[in-house]
């Protein structure tokens, strides 16, 4: 009898180690620009996957064994297409999540189709990486820049706003944006007076800060990234322009608050995907994500990177790590919940339910714009 | 055996090594693609080693010409139908064109000017690449498939029993085209044309007391070397397939530069090993991520520390056959 149990335990304890050491490792990619000055984010991205591989790995339930393979795109088409190839060519990986930079993500859309590698892009924003193509393998877990730019605009024209001066870095990301912001705040009943663009790395602002301060806007609508942006706002202190700073999802990190200090309060910005810490999962994430000690916090679009991994994941589970499966079964995603809000994909492969988050710096934080004292009317926005 | 026919030997047997790597690696198609881009690289730095190596000419825009070459051939081959073998011999015509324009500034300016004439150029084109939407803006623009008559690039190879990724035939053009290029920058630098070349590098004024034309010598150098950026900026357009602003950044300038300064400046054997070095080691350095750049340019400075010039010097010239 009682040999019989230990047996029957014996029996029981081996298939459990059998399950656990037979435990086939999948590998899937990570691609966004871990040096140059996009870094902050990409490395906030690398973060928050990493940290979706481990989660998962640690689940006793998860029939695979994870292993996240890195790479970094520079935010350089060429490089991008490089680590693509290494990536999708390597039958071992059984998926990726993919790009920060639109240009690079554009640039690789080919490269993923070619060796049919399933990826799902968790931060770059032009429409076109999954609209101008048809490519089953290409999906996106952020909305584009054109939901975002009808938020922001609405919003802005809301607070009784009448006249926008727009300053958008030339690439792609800062003139997508001025595009659709200038459509968006004409149809909400707002009035640019000045519309200029920069170059993504330039220093020096007077020239056309100068040329906005002179056609009075209530408000700078600002389309780029934090680098530029911490220039900007700086030196439009110095020349004692006072106009409501609106800004892009390109703002929404630490970094910006760091770069400026006091002169960030009040500074508007708007971001793709519901807020983490509000979200069914989000403190989850922001707890453990803060419990590996990652010497970088997940920025804006961290979030993103897990959701799109847990995505990556959950169907791998379901389907094993054939990519001509992953691809059919993530077509069906509909309706999913993550911690960026609903995820449903169209036919592009396109998150079509992009909740879209208003913040607003607050003693030195990105605050929600709903819970702010700007929004309690305690504090006032510039020229109110 | 003759320093020639030494030469020649080594010639063939590089060739021989480069496309047996590539054959074994037949199947893999990341490593080809680093095998091609380390071959283009060595292309544009062959035309480099002429300016800066022979005539002492400075060119910090490499990346400049490379991408008027790569501008050039994404014009033509999206809105002609212009055959694509010509299309890479007008990238290189493109950038040799271009370079005219910088052609008086730097005759008349030496050392740290000549070279900030260069960088300035370099920035100006990519500011005029960034405002220019024809030609894409920031966002760049995407190239077709490269075809040379019946020759089409982006198909994988199947001869017979023999499959190899579509990426070898890249390969096998970009070892061609560098083969070519070598053969000339050796025959240029061992020509009459290179004595008087190193004679207007080492000393301007005798060279012209003994009756050489140094502005002809000058503008030959700077004008071969831009051809030969052009051509390999044309070839790495259509392998990759896209091409934007971001990739002839001034720091890409610089790699070229760092690739001819680690091979050894003016002599063209080091340049394949340095290419490969520069190329391949970040790319191999990936697993320490963010990390990568700084330990590969500790080695960099490491290796030219111990060799402060280059990993192959420029061997004394001869004068008076072997």
């Amino acid at each position: 009898m009682i040999t019989a149990r230990i047996a029957r335990v014996a029996l029981a304890t081996s298939f459990v180690c059998a399950a656990a050491q037979a435990k086939d490792t999948v590998r899937i990619a990570f691609v966004g620009p871990l040096t140059g000055g996009n870094s902050a984010i990409g490395l906030g991205g690398r973060n928050s996957a990493d940290l979706a591989v481990r989660l998962r790995n640690a689940d006793a339930k998860s029939k695979y064994q994870y292993e996240l393979v890195v790479l970094d795109d520079e935010c350089k088409p060429d490089a991008g297409v490089q680590v693509a190839t290494k990536a999708a060519s390597d039958r071992g990986i059984a998926a990726g999540v993919t790009h920060y930079c639109s240009v690079v993500a554009m640039a690789t859309v080919d490269t993923y189709h070619r060796f049919g590698l399933p990826t799902i892009v968790w931060g770059a924003v032009l429409p076109d990486i999954t609209y101008k193509n048809d490519y089953k393998e290409i999906h996106r877990v952020n909305g584009t820049m054109i939901n975002q730019n009808d938020t922001n605009a609405k919003f802005i024209t809301e607070r009784g706003y009448k006249k926008f001066a727009i300053l958008h870095d030339t690439t792609d990301y800062g003139k997508g944006h001025d595009k659709y912001f200038t459509e968006f705040v004409k149809k909400y009943g707002g009035e640019v007076v000045a519309d200029l663009g920069v170059g993504a790395d330039q220093q020096d602002f007077t020239a056309e800060l100068t040329q906005i301060q002179a056609a009075k806007p209530q408000v700078l609508y600002f389309g780029g990234l934090t680098p530029i942006g911490v220039r900007i706002r700086a030196q439009m202190d110095k020349l004692g322009l006072n106009a409501q700073f609106d800004g892009t999802s390109g703002i929404v990190s630490d970094d910006f608050i760091r770069g400026l200090g006091p002169l960030a309060e009040g500074v508007l910005a708007f971001r793709e995907g519901g807020p983490a810490e509000k979200l069914p999962g989000g403190q989850f994430f922001l707890e453990k994500y803060k419990a590996q000690n990652y010497p970088n916090p997940p920025e804006a679009y961290g979030p993103f990177a897990y959701a799109a991994a847990v995505l990556l994941m959950d169907t791998i589970e379901k389907t094993g790590p054939d990519r001509k499966k992953i691809i059919a079964e993530l077509a069906k995603v509909k309706g999913r919940d993550s911690i960026v809000g609903t995820i449903t994909f169209d036919d592009h492969g396109q998150n079509t339910v992009p909740a879209i988050t208003k913040y607003v710096v607050q003693d030195g934080k990105w605050v929600l714009w709903e819970e702010s004292e700007y929004a309690s009317g305690k504090r006032k926005l510039a020229g109110k | 055996m003759t320093r020639e026919g030494r030469e020649r030997l080594a010639q063939a047997l590089a060739i021989v090594f480069v496309a047996g790597l590539s054959l074994a690696l037949r199947e893999d198609d990341f490593a080809l693609f680093l095998v091609a881009r380390v071959l283009i690289v060595v292309i544009a730095c062959l035309g480099l080693n002429v300016q800066f190596g022979y005539a002492g000419v400075v060119n910090f825009a490499g990346a400049t010409f490379f991408g008027v070459g790569g501008y050039m051939a994404a014009v033509l081959s999206r809105g002609t139908g212009v055959p694509h073998l010509f299309i890479l011999v007008a990238g290189g015509i493109a950038a040799a064109l271009a370079g005219c324009v910088l052609i008086l500034p730097v005759l008349r300016t030496r050392g740290h000017y000549a070279a900030l004439v260069t960088i300035a150029f370099a920035l100006l084109f990519r500011t005029f690449l960034e405002v220019n939407d024809s030609l894409g803006g920031p966002q760049g623009l995407k190239l077709p498939e490269l075809r040379i008559g019946p020759w089409r690039f982006n198909e994988p190879i199947a001869l017979g029993r023999f499959e190899a990724s579509f990426l070898l035939n890249y390969v096998i053009l970009a070892l061609f085209l560098a083969a070519l290029a070598f053969a000339l920058v050796v025959r240029v630098d061992r020509s009459w044309i290179g004595v008087q070349l190193d004679a207007v590098r080492l000393d301007e004024t005798s060279a012209a007391a003994f009756g050489i034309p140094i502005a002809r010598a000058k503008i030959t150098a700077f004008t071969l070397g831009n051809f030969l950026a052009g051509v390999a900026g044309a070839l790495s357009a259509h392998m990759v397939g896209f091409i934007a602003p971001n990739n002839y950044s001034f720091g890409e300038s610089l790699i070229l530069v760092s690739i001819l300064l680690l091979g050894g400046i003016g002599n063209p054997w080091g340049l394949p090993l340095a290419a490969a070095i520069v190329i391949v080691l970040p790319e191999q350095l990936q697993v320490i991520q963010e990390y990568r750049y700084l330990l590969y340019a500790g080695l960099v400075i490491l290796i030219l520390l111990f060799r402060p010039n280059g990993l192959v010097p420029r061997p004394l010239r001869r004068l008076g056959g072997a």
